[in-house]
């Protein structure tokens, strides 16, 4: 995939007035956060990094976003959506229930447990569990679609566009205050937001982004 | 040789024009940077502005009761711009959905600004008519000088008022100060365009004064609109939403211009009442 | 600023912070505990800060309790969604029924000033008919409450609040001007323009509590498009910056970070005050009146976690409706591709509406709806792609790269008040000891017929501005009202048109659980009126000895 944005950090932005002391705060611990898991043990987290690699597969050629990390990170200091499904227990049960029935799902059906298995396989297991139809005995009381939407989908893709390099990738425009945005209209774009390229035209447009600020 | 009053007032049509040229010079480039220059022509009230201010600057100085050619030049091209700009302008509202709505008067491109750089033109123009005349004359156009320019004045006056007014009140008038804009200027506009049409041997005290009110209440408008631009979220360290988002800094003195083009006028009207 | 206001309470010790001076306080008036006070008001947001107001301001003494935290927006507000997700009620609840309700950051707020501290700021008066829909409409239940009295204050609310809207408003009878003039249309609310004029319908822009010029001490809106997580600017009026302000000067006490757990009752049948959580201790309040105010969830929570032996059903529930009739409104949308950049994250999430099915009644079902623009930030719009779209791996990164030329229209609608849709009390507790809310919500058919409309208008819109890949997003909803429905007669409804309960004279509610029905707009508007009104009732009640 060509880079929409090459070149375009919303990091570079951190001491212009795109950016106050809260969101720099914010945004450093963030980025400083431990990697080793705190919530989940090494196992759960194994499956749990297979899962994110599957549901928000990142390029090669940049420092991945610690989508596992940030989630045990989440689930450690109790940040919880305030509601569940009934059928649900809370969200870091939920989790721990899920990586647990997910292995057991994945020893069911291949044999083997879920990190092991090559991506293409991965995919299907987790189709399984996405369409309600897996059946170990695991999954206890807790509807697999359910966690699936409700805690898995929702809390990776939310980890993962928390993190600056997300924000780049996609060309927005990021922490924005005291300044916010004065061109707003169709095509138009403010000299501290991202360029798009659009073709064979990466070059120039990197160049360009790299004085966005 | 009795070219003393016609030349004083052709100087100061020099020195109103600079005002005017000025006022636009820093607005456009602002306005047209937040459109971020797409059509090249939107550089041209930039470069015509900033000809027009030194060549004004020039005519200021200039003591001789002539006509100059490169003045005459650039003050037509002034006009020209502004005439090409309200087009441009009328377009780009136009085009936007629904066409004459408030949304698109307050936030298309401002149907009123090229108004000034065409105010600026005609003023220089008829500069270099009135410096133009015979010694004991001063006539533009066949008319008296005095009268045309007052009329001109006048109705640039009113016509900036609108364009103001509008912004004022897309501001939603929030400051009680902002009404001086709508209430003032109208005043100066009548007088001027009673004194264009009135009798000829008046003492016009009143709009003399009146003119002078104008004239700081531009001045006055660059205070407000500076504290305008330092009270909104980040202040100056946020220059660049706020010189743009915030009220214009170099719109107000506008009315500075035309209230010296005003008193010129008057000028005239004493020294040449039958032009 | 080094307190936490998550952790440690701000209003106390006889000030309160000022929300437009970085680090300044304001002197706020204290009572003690065993003061009895005129109006012990539960939530302090659109209903209760609104109500605590205008009562202070009338003379009465009062305080306000509020669970969540006396934010500064200037100081406390990061760019962050993550970060942000301390406005919402995260404590826990259960969602169930045939169509389980998103809750959190999708309707609830928890917050001094309440969820009017995160909402869109969309500020839309009721059409007339709807306070007497059954009469005049033929569904749901009318109003105690005519709407040319709500018109007044519909306006005392817009002035308050500088309703930045259009100069004229295309829908309905005439309103008077907006105080403050219409934002700029950003290119998602332009693109519902021209879908608009494709269609040969009205569109507007949407009247917003945000500001469009500077009022008082705060700056008008930077366009940075973080509305619905917190507005750093102060521009978005929410109750925390307008009506709390006004409440602290003119005598009110708020408390902060103060969870009430109980409303207790005397042998009499009256309320005395309320057991509440604060610092780590339970405290009591006495109050000559209680208000409710805790928005359609914890309101009826409250009343039935409050049940006593002569109470056995809650409080205030003699009708058996305290919880019953819980209703949200349809949030679904349509979204599209467009060749054109739309960056639609600049601005406020909703700058372009069109009314107009709520005004045109050629349709086979009942109720109507309004869509607007949106400007969904990267998360919530990630999210919006993976459960409301079914992506994930490679095709959700590939989708998410187009996020600079999404656009979209979203509705808010009605859907009917149904009995069976109710917040009821789970067998868990949370962590103050307290039964939490379990809340069940299936959709009826008209629902369903409202909903399919929209998307099929909706989609129209779409296609007729050149969008590419146009889908619907069929399972959304937003706000919560009709817990404890206004009425005319007790044996249907909680409280009367003064917003005081039938059973209990000096127990009141004021939020959106009054509302019998929910309209076609966004309820914020509305609560907030009728809150005014209710000030005004109770001054009249109370110079006529009836209090």
């Amino acid at each position: 995939m060509a880079e929409r944005y090459p070149g375009y950090d919303v990091l570079a932005k951190r001491h212009t007035p795109s950016w106050n002391a809260q969101t720099r705060r914010v945004v450093d611990e963030r980025l400083a956060m431990p990697r080793e898991p705190r919530f989940f043990s090494p196992a759960e987290f194994r499956t749990l990094e297979a899962i994110t690699t599957r549901i928000t597969p990142q390029p090669s050629h940049r420092p991945p976003i610690p989508v596992a990390s940030l989630i045990d990170d989440k689930l450690m200091r109790h940040r919880h959506d305030g509601y569940r499904a009934a059928s649900m227990p809370k969200d870091g049960e939920a989790w721990k229930l899920g990586l647990r029935a997910l292995d057991a799902e994945t020893q069911r059906l291949c044999r083997c447990l879920f990190h092991l298995l090559d991506p293409a396989r991965q995919d299907e297991v987790l189709r399984h569990v996405e369409a309600g139809d897996a059946h170990s005995v695991e999954w206890g009381g807790m509807p697999s679609q359910t966690f699936f939407r409700q805690r898995l989908l929702t809390d990776v893709v939310r980890a993962y566009w928390s993190h600056p390099t997300a924000w780049s990738e996609i060309g927005w425009g990021g922490p924005a205050s005291p300044r916010g945005y004065v061109r707003m209209g169709y095509d138009r774009r403010d000299p501290w937001e991202a360029l798009e390229a659009r073709g064979d035209d990466q070059d120039a447009v990197r160049q360009e982004n790299r004085h966005v600020g | 040789m009795r070219h003393g009053a016609t030349l004083r007032a052709a100087r100061r049509l020099n020195r109103a024009s600079a005002v005017l040229a000025t006022s636009v010079l820093l607005d456009s480039a602002v306005e047209h940077d937040r459109g971020s220059f797409t059509n090249r022509a939107m550089y041209t009230p930039l470069i015509v502005s900033a000809l027009t201010l030194a060549i004004s600057a020039h005519g200021t100085a200039d003591k001789r009761p002539a006509a100059h050619r490169a003045r005459q030049a650039v003050y037509a091209a002034g006009a020209a711009t502004g005439l090409l700009g309200t087009a441009f302008h009328l377009y780009n509202v136009l085009k936007r959905p629904s066409a004459w709505t408030w949304q698109n008067l307050f936030y298309g491109a401002p149907l009123g600004a090229p108004m000034a750089i065409l105010l600026a033109g005609l003023l220089g123009t008829a500069a270099e008519a009135v410096r133009d005349n015979p010694p004991h004359r001063a006539r533009v156009l066949g008319f008296s000088a005095g009268r045309l320019l007052s009329a001109i004045s006048g109705l640039g006056m009113s016509g900036t008022t609108g364009e103001a007014g509008l912004l004022h009140f897309r501001g939603a008038f929030h400051n009680p100060a902002m009404l001086a804009l709508v209430t003032i200027p109208p005043v100066g506009a009548a007088l001027l365009l009673n004194a264009a049409s009135g009798p000829k041997d008046r003492n016009r005290w009143l709009a003399r004064w009146w003119l002078r009110l104008v004239a700081w209440m531009g001045i006055a408008g660059v205070g407000f609109h500076i504290w305008g631009v330092q009270r909104a979220m980040g202040g100056w360290s946020n220059w660049r939403q706020n010189l743009i988002d915030g009220p214009p800094i170099p719109a107000p003195p506008s009315f500075s211009g035309l209230a010296l083009a005003g008193l010129a006028a008057l000028g005239l009207l004493d020294d040449h009442p039958d032009g | 600023m080094s307190d936490d206001p998550l952790a440690t309470p701000r209003g106390k010790d006889g000030r309160a912070p000022d929300v437009f001076r970085s680090g300044g306080w304001v002197p706020m008036r204290q009572f003690a505990e065993t003061e009895t006070v005129d109006f012990l008001i539960v939530g302090t947001g659109a209903g209760g800060g609104t109500l605590a107001c205008r009562l202070a301001e009338a003379g009465f003494s009062v305080i306000g309790l509020d669970a969540g935290p006396w934010f500064r927006p200037l100081e406390d507000f990061a760019s962050d969604e993550s970060e942000q997700t301390k406005l919402y009620w995260t404590d826990d609840r259960i969602s169930s029924g045939g169509n389980p309700v998103q809750l959190g950051s999708n309707n609830s707020g928890k917050a001094v000033g309440g969820s009017t501290v995160h909402f869109a700021m969309v500020s839309l008066r009721f059409r007339p008919e709807w306070f007497r829909s059954r009469t005049l409409l033929g569904y749901g239940t009318d109003w105690p409450v005519d709407w040319r009295e709500m018109w007044s204050y519909y306006q005392e609310v817009e002035q308050a609040l500088k309703i930045s809207g259009p100069v004229s408003y295309p829908w309905g009878p005439k309103r008077p001007r907006y105080p403050y003039r219409a934002h700029e249309l950003n290119a998602a609310a332009l693109a519902l323009a021209e879908g608009c004029e494709a269609m040969g319908i009205a569109w507007t822009e949407t009247p917003l509590a945000t500001l469009s010029a500077p009022h008082g001490l705060a700056h008008p809106c930077v366009y940075r498009g973080f509305c619905v997580t917190g507005c750093s600017t102060n521009a978005k009026q929410s109750a925390l910056v307008t009506w709390i302000p006004r409440a602290v000067a003119a005598g009110a006490e708020i408390r902060d970070l103060a969870m009430a757990g109980r409303i207790e009752v005397n042998d009499a049948g009256r309320v005395t005050g309320v057991q509440y959580h604060r610092e780590g201790h339970w405290h009591f309040q006495k109050a000559r009146n209680v208000v409710v105010a805790g928005y359609a969830i914890e309101t009826p929570r409250l009343l039935l976690n409050s049940a006593t032996d002569r109470y056995p059903d809650g409080l205030a529930n003699g009708s058996g409706l305290v919880g019953h009739y819980f209703t949200v409104q349809p949030n679904q949308a349509v979204w599209g591709t467009s060749a054109r950049e739309i960056r639609s994250y600049k601005g406020a999430p909703s700058l372009a509406l069109t009314e107009h099915w709520n005004y045109d009644d050629n349709k086979d079902f009942f109720g109507g709806y309004c869509y607007m623009s949106q400007g969904p930030l990267p998360q919530l719009w990630a999210n919006t792609l993976a459960n409301g779209r079914g992506l994930w791996g490679d095709r959700l990164m590939a989708a998410m790269q187009d996020y600079n030329h999404q656009v979209g229209l979203k509705i808010v609608g009605e859907m009917l008040p149904q009995e069976r849709n109710r917040v009821t009390l789970a067998d868990e507790t949370d962590q103050y000891g307290l039964p939490i809310a379990r809340v069940e919500y299936t959709w009826c058919d008209n629902d369903r017929a409202l909903i399919d409309h929209s998307l099929k208008f909706m989609t129209q819109a779409m296609q007729a501005i050149d969008c590419r890949d146009i889908w619907s997003q069929t399972d959304d909803t937003c706000h919560m009202n009709g817990t404890a429905r206004m009425g005319d007669d007790p044996r249907t409804s909680v409280v009367d048109t003064n917003c005081r309960c039938w059973d209990i004279p000096n127990l009141w509610i004021c939020d959106g659980s009054v509302f019998p029905t929910v309209g076609g707009v966004n309820p914020s508007l509305t609560i907030q009126a009728i809150a005014c009104r209710t000030a005004d009732r109770i001054r009249a009640l109370s110079s006529r000895g009836e209090l």
